[in-house]
């Protein structure tokens, strides 16, 4: 757990990554720029005064959307007592308001020469990641206190315009300021820097050079407060999980992105700051984790990627009809087709993922229009899982990539190209069908019979995916299970081959409710066991298969939102005591991290560390990690909905003791579920707490 | 290829349903520059496609030959409007569901698998 050395802030489609001094000086190496639309709008932006960088004296982030740095002038060393301080109050929202103030604490007047510099290289997110350099022609052009810095591509344009509130003297690199403060006094200025995408839409136009401030601000405290307002409230004992709850919520706030096709709807990004942008699976999963909380995350993402459901068969970008896509973007890159993110369809366990949130989403809220206005996207989706999912026509999905040169090779949520390893470390091969994939077709094929019966009014597709499910269940129990280890396989690959590693996988089977009874109890014991369970979570990837790595990003580590749906899997099957133990780790790990959990943490033991090890190159705040302690909230209260009622059926570790969760919304009204810590786990004897 | 927006909005106007945008209401106004404007009225599916003038709740602006390369299945509209050679004005949501229409595969003369 490395020293802090950036700052954020973020809202939505756009966010600033600076360092502690609020300046960007963007490197090929590090994401620092304000962002929007995947593009950098600004890669460099620091403030001199009399041609040195201020000292920090501090930070403060108000919200997620707002951040002061207070700072005093640089004397080249060391720190002496300053005469005067230097105030920088960051507001984002379409671009960024910056206020900047200079205090003058002596009693005599002084002169400044302030000056900043301010470059935009107009980098697609791509372009950061893999160090490519730009096709188009940069521009600039300087107006009365305005200095617009400008991309063009054809007629591609992306535009950042910087203005002063009072007079500067600008070039195409900097504005200065000639700086005369009087004994006890101050001096301000405002910048606004607010970006343009040509060509884009006219709503953007309108918006375009909207000026950052004091209006937007308000305009975001109050999406926050409204949101707040509708979200249950928890009381609990152990004050950790008050923190961690609240963390959670302000971090999906944040997370929200707002697709123009919503018209003022958000669902939920994947991740700060490489993921801002819709997922299938990231923006489904952290929709279901928050349903209990907040339904209109589920509805905005079913309706966005309804909309963008496959229609045609496309090689690059791995499109087919009725698939769901898996990743959107907007940057040039996708523009000019140098990716294939407009959208990439590169996912099999997503159009599954759908019909499953479909369901949920109509189970909590009731809300039938929605699954109607749906039918003929999920009667499509039912159709891409019996045909072009199931390529060789075996009865599984299986993905295996169209684009081969740009395309995912892995298209599950371990989308690592190596995380589909045999026991002995060895690769297996494509197609590849994933175990859990084959849980989530089951599940959604009996959702889609619940719909069929209760809303599409179709008893015969009701009672034929009924069937299909139970004969996909009573295959997969004898296909994928692993009679010498008692597991199922990971995958079945493209020589037919059982891929034996053991892996957490088998816990979303759970989840699913693929798992014959008679199974459940020898994965529970594999899951709970020295090898998958790390004394924090469940990893990956057990210890002691051939490819495990207490470090590799899926063959190891332990991830948060795969815990909390192991932790589902286990109440569906009945084993309270685990859930609550995985439930009772993984809200302990989260205290590390001041109640955020991170993507993904190290396998390490926890005698071995004593605290969860940050996986170093993963996104903060990641949305599905952030939606993990509100599923696991579910889990340990034991929340369902039945019928108009919502059934509570807590079994909360004992160390958390009493946890009331209060108004939670669903088609009951608002009710309030209590709970009090009853279940000893096992985690007693190894807990720090 | 001279004809061949004419022909996307006549076997459009034959249609009379069109099951991809059962969902969608609303006028969407297509304006090809050198072809002309056709205004294509849903209601759930159904369609009405005409010459009218009037006021569409979504317009789209693009060139003859873009517009006919995305009816043949050569250009991505999401891409044709990402890289600004197509203007959207109104509600962007029902030209989202409109690009479903593209390609029209008697018109692109290759059959999809």
């Amino acid at each position: 757990m490395g020293e802090k050395t950036t700052m954020s802030v973020l809202e939505g489609n756009n966010f600033v990554v600076s360092d502690l001094h609020g300046d960007i000086d963007a490197s090929p190496t590090e994401a620092l720029g304000l962002f929007a639309w995947d593009t950098r709008f600004l890669s460099r932006w620091i403030l001199t005064v009399d041609g040195q960088r201020p000292n920090v004296l501090s930070m403060d982030d108000l919200d997620y959307f707002s951040v002061q740095f207070f700072l005093v002038p640089g004397t080249g060393t060391i720190y002496v007592d300053a005469d005067q301080s230097i105030i920088r109050k960051r507001t984002i929202g379409n671009g960024f308001s910056e206020e900047l103030t200079i205090l003058n604490h002596k009693d005599k007047p002084v002169d400044f020469n302030v000056r900043i510099e301010a470059a935009a290289d107009f980098a697609d997110l791509f372009e950061v990641k893999d160090h490519l350099t730009k096709k188009g022609e940069l521009y600039h052009r300087i107006e009365s206190n305005r200095l617009l810095l400008g991309y063009r591509r054809e007629r591609f344009v992306r535009e950042t315009l910087i203005t002063s509130s009072i007079e500067a003297d600008i070039d195409e690199h900097s504005l200065s300021f000639t700086v005369h403060i009087e004994p006890h006094s101050e001096w301000t200025t405002r910048l606004d820097v607010a970006i343009g995408l040509g060509g884009i839409g006219e709503h953007i136009e309108e918006a375009k050079y909207v000026r950052g401030g004091q209006r937007t601000r308000s305009q975001m405290k109050r999406s926050l407060e409204k949101l707040s307002e509708a979200l249950p409230r928890l009381s609990c004992e152990w004050p950790s999980l008050q923190l961690t709850y609240s963390r959670s919520l302000v971090d999906l706030a944040a997370l929200r992105f707002y697709p123009l096709t919503l018209a003022g709807q958000a669902l939920p990004a994947a991740g700060l700051p490489w993921f801002m942008t819709i997922f299938g699976r990231d923006s489904m999963m952290v929709s279901y984790q928050a349903l209990p909380f907040a339904s209109e995350f589920a509805k905005a993402s079913l309706t966005a990627l309804a909309q963008r459901q496959g229609t045609r068969i496309d090689e690059f970008r791995d499109e087919e009809p009725g698939k769901i896509m898996h990743e959107a973007r907007f940057g040039e890159m996708t523009a000019f087709e140098e990716r294939p993110h407009s959208p990439y369809y590169g996912a099999a366990d997503v159009t599954p993922f759908f019909l499953i949130l479909l369901d949920e989403f109509e189970r909590w809220t009731g809300n039938a229009a929605l699954i109607q206005q749906l039918e003929l996207e999920a009667r499509a989706a039912l159709r891409w899982i019996d045909t072009y999912g199931d390529r060789n026509g075996d009865g599984y999905v299986e993905y295996s990539r169209r684009n081969k040169e740009t395309g995912l090779e892995n298209q599950c949520w371990k989308d690592s190209w190596n995380s589909i390893l045999f026991a002995d470390g060895t690769l297996s091969r494509l197609p590849r069908a994933t175990c859990e994939i084959q849980g989530y077709v089951y599940d959604a094929k009996m959702r889609c019979a619940r719909l069929a019966r209760t809303v599409w009014n179709d008893p015969e597709l009701a009672e034929r995916l009924q069937k299909q499910a139970a004969e996909l269940k009573r295959r997969f129990n004898q296909d994928f299970w692993l009679e010498d280890r008692e597991f199922f396989a990971l995958a079945i690959d493209g020589d037919g081959r059982k891929v034996d590693s053991l892996t957490s996988n088998i816990g979303h089977l759970l989840w699913s409710g693929i798992v014959d009874d008679d199974k459940a109890e020898a994965i529970v014991r594999h899951l709970m066991g020295p090898k998958l369970y790390s004394g924090w979570g469940v990893r990956t990837m057990a210890e002691g298969e051939g490819g495990y790595n207490p470090i590799g990003y899926h063959v190891g580590t332990v991830w948060p939102h795969d815990n909390s749906f192991i932790a589902m899997g286990l109440r569906r099957y009945g084993y309270r005591e685990e859930a609550a133990q995985v439930a009772l780790h993984m809200l302990e790990a989260a205290t590390y991290f001041k109640g955020r959990l991170p993507e993904a943490f190290a396998g390490y033991t926890r005698e071995l560390t004593e605290f969860p090890v940050e996986y170093p190159t993963a996104c903060s705040p990641q949305a599905w990690a952030s939606g993990t302690p509100l599923l696991l909230l579910r889990a340990i209260l034991g929340l369902e909905p039945i019928g108009n009622n919502l059934l509570v059926d807590p079994a909360i570790p004992s160390q958390l003791g009493q946890i009331e969760l209060l108004d939670i919304p669903g088609r009951w009204g608002r009710v309030d579920a209590f709970g009090r810590g009853r279940v000893d786990t096992m985690a007693g004897k190894n807990s720090v707490f | 290829m001279s004809d061949t927006t004419q022909a996307f909005f006549e076997r459009l106007a034959t249609r009379d349903y069109e099951p991809l945008l059962h969902s969608v209401s609303g006028t969407i106004r297509c304006s090809i520059e050198d072809a002309g404007s056709w205004l294509v009225a849903v209601n759930n599916g159904s369609l009405i496609v005409n010459r009218d003038t009037a006021e569409a709740d979504c317009m789209f602006t693009c060139s003859r030959e873009d517009f006919e390369r995305m009816v043949v299945g050569k250009q991505n509209p999401t891409t044709l409007f990402l890289q600004g050679k197509m203007q959207i004005t109104g509600n962007i949501s029902l030209a989202q569901m409109f690009q479903r229409l593209f390609p029209d595969e008697s018109l692109s003369g290759e059959k999809q698998a």
